[in-house]
């Protein structure tokens, strides 16, 4: 019984680690991960849907800087990542898959506005 | 706070447990201690009270599903399995059979790592760091496959959703799993090593009789780890159950390390249950047909209450549906509540205070179960 332990101890020696060197290497993450948000202003119809289904109320449909507004005159969906739980029912619900959840999950900031993904941004 | 009292004997005393003690999780024991016994212990929850019930009031079943995973943060996919499951009854939903195998392996994948925590908070209690830091370990592997499939690695984000699954299982997510296993027993076995400290620190303490465990309400291992074969899977079959061929581990001492030995053939038991489901995997739909993405109450009108035998016990949903779009009134009953309140309190009498930790984790508490 003591015996195993050792033998244990030896294996682990020349056995990789089961972590990885962060910034260097990275695991390979799943292309289903839920992360942020990605928005095609273009293809959305302004349906409200995603803002309605939205269990943290974390996406409120505003309107588009003024400058912008001819182009895009309807009110577009704004997802405020602070708020958000990555349930992805808004990416189911979208009927013209205009709103994706990529994976990408490196959030950190020093800036709170950051975390508000804006529909377009005036140029 | 320590508060000596001064009518008593010089060597009385009462301090908290909890809830900033590195073993404690978010829960805290007042102990009354003469000298370094515990004379009384009173259960102080509260710390991470959420207000689950009224919340799941206020929104629809589609959005339930996802704040169902929170209810434990250790087994949330077999939370979201027991909500799916009251919505499919109001709702009348036919589950597709492949949706019902998804969903068994996954809620037996989830019960396998939150066994995982299990050993490595026993571990953390005793002092055991090395066991923690394997158990962790391992069980991040299956986390890897969970994330996977349902695209977060602890919080599925209601991937069990009324009406079957939000999503079929990716490809070759079947050979992931089977390649996991031997990962599993090895870690399995790990902790069932014949540990002297290990066994010096668990075995003979906080036993529970098998009376005293039907009197105040145990459920689970800890009811399993008295003698009493008792599993809802077993007992009360729900999704495929009644189809697979497992074995319900019990053992007779009562004690603390009984209840975590069953815990451990357990995953035994959940790895047969894996490889015979996926072994039938049938083919098809993984979404009843009907199912609209919002999903309101607005047809359904009764109550329903279902249980099932989650990684700690007898979990259960109590809904009401009364044509509203939203549920009536929402119930949850957590198998931790009753383990950590009169059987912990009744558990912590008269022992040395250096039991407390191992008595405490051998409960396989859940503190945001308990407050919910």
């Amino acid at each position: 019984m003591k015996l195993g332990i050792v033998i244990e101890i030896f294996k682990n020696v020349f056995t990789k680690p089961m972590t990885v060197l962060f910034p260097f290497e990275r695991i390979e993450i799943p292309e289903r991960n839920r992360g942020e948000h990605e928005f095609n202003i273009d293809t959305c119809i302004s349906c409200g849907a995603c803002a309605r289904i939205c269990p943290n109320l974390a996406i409120k449909m505003i309107e588009v800087p003024s400058e912008l507004r001819e182009k895009y005159p309807k009110t577009y969906p704004q997802v405020d990542l602070g708020k958000c739980c990555f349930c992805a029912l808004c990416e189911d619900i979208c009927p013209k898959g205009s709103i994706k959840l990529t994976t990408n999950f490196y959030f950190a900031t020093f800036d709170k506005d950051d975390t508000i993904l804006y529909p377009v941004k005036a140029e | 706070m320590t508060e000596i009292n001064e009518q008593e004997i010089a060597g009385d005393f009462s301090m908290y447990f909890g809830p900033a003690h590195p073993g404690s999780g978010n829960f805290s024991i007042k102990v009354e201690m003469r000298g370094e016994r515990v004379l009384k212990a009173t259960a102080d929850p509260g710390y991470l009270h959420r207000g689950f019930e009224k919340l799941m009031e206020y929104r629809e079943p589609m959005q339930n599903a996802v704040l169902s995973d929170r209810v434990c943060v250790l087994e949330p996919l077999q939370w979201n399995l027991v909500h799916a499951e009251a919505v499919d009854y109001l709702m009348d939903y036919e589950v597709p059979e492949r949706a019902k195998y998804i969903r068994v392996i996954l809620a037996e994948l989830s019960r396998i790592q939150s066994h995982f925590i299990w050993y490595a908070a026993m571990s953390l209690g005793t002092g055991f760091m090395t066991g923690f830091n394997i158990a962790i370990g391992y069980r991040d592997y299956i986390l890897d496959v969970l994330n996977l499939i349902t695209g977060g690695r602890v919080y599925p984000a209601g991937y069990i959703c009324p009406g079957g699954v939000r999503k079929d299982l990716p490809e070759k997510a079947e050979n992931k799993i089977l390649e996991l296993l031997p990962k599993i027993e090895y870690m399995r076995k790990f902790a069932l090593k014949q540990n002297p400290a290990w066994l010096a620190r668990f075995k003979e303490i906080g036993t529970l009789t098998k009376e005293e465990a039907i009197k105040f309400g145990a459920v689970g291992p800890i009811l399993r780890g008295c003698g009493v074969e008792s599993d809802v899977r077993r007992d009360d079959p729900y999704e495929i159950y009644d189809e697979l061929e497992f074995d319900v581990p019990v053992m007779d001492e009562g004690d603390a390390y009984a209840r975590f030995t069953v815990g451990m053939q357990e995953i035994e038991e959940s790895m047969k249950i894996i490889t015979q489901s996926i072994d039938r995997l049938p083919k098809g739909e993984v979404k009843t047909p009907n199912l609209k993405p919002i999903v309101q109450f607005q047809k359904a009108e009764g109550e329903i209450y279902i249980r099932n035998e989650l990684s700690r016990g007898e979990g259960a949903f109590y809904m009401v549906a009364t044509g509203q779009k939203t549920p009536y009134r929402v119930k949850i009953r957590g198998p931790s509540f009753t383990h950590m309140i009169p059987i912990l309190e009744h558990l912590l009498t008269d022992v040395a205070y250096a039991d407390v930790p191992a008595i405490y984790w051998s409960m396989y508490q859940c503190p945001a179960d308990v407050d919910r």
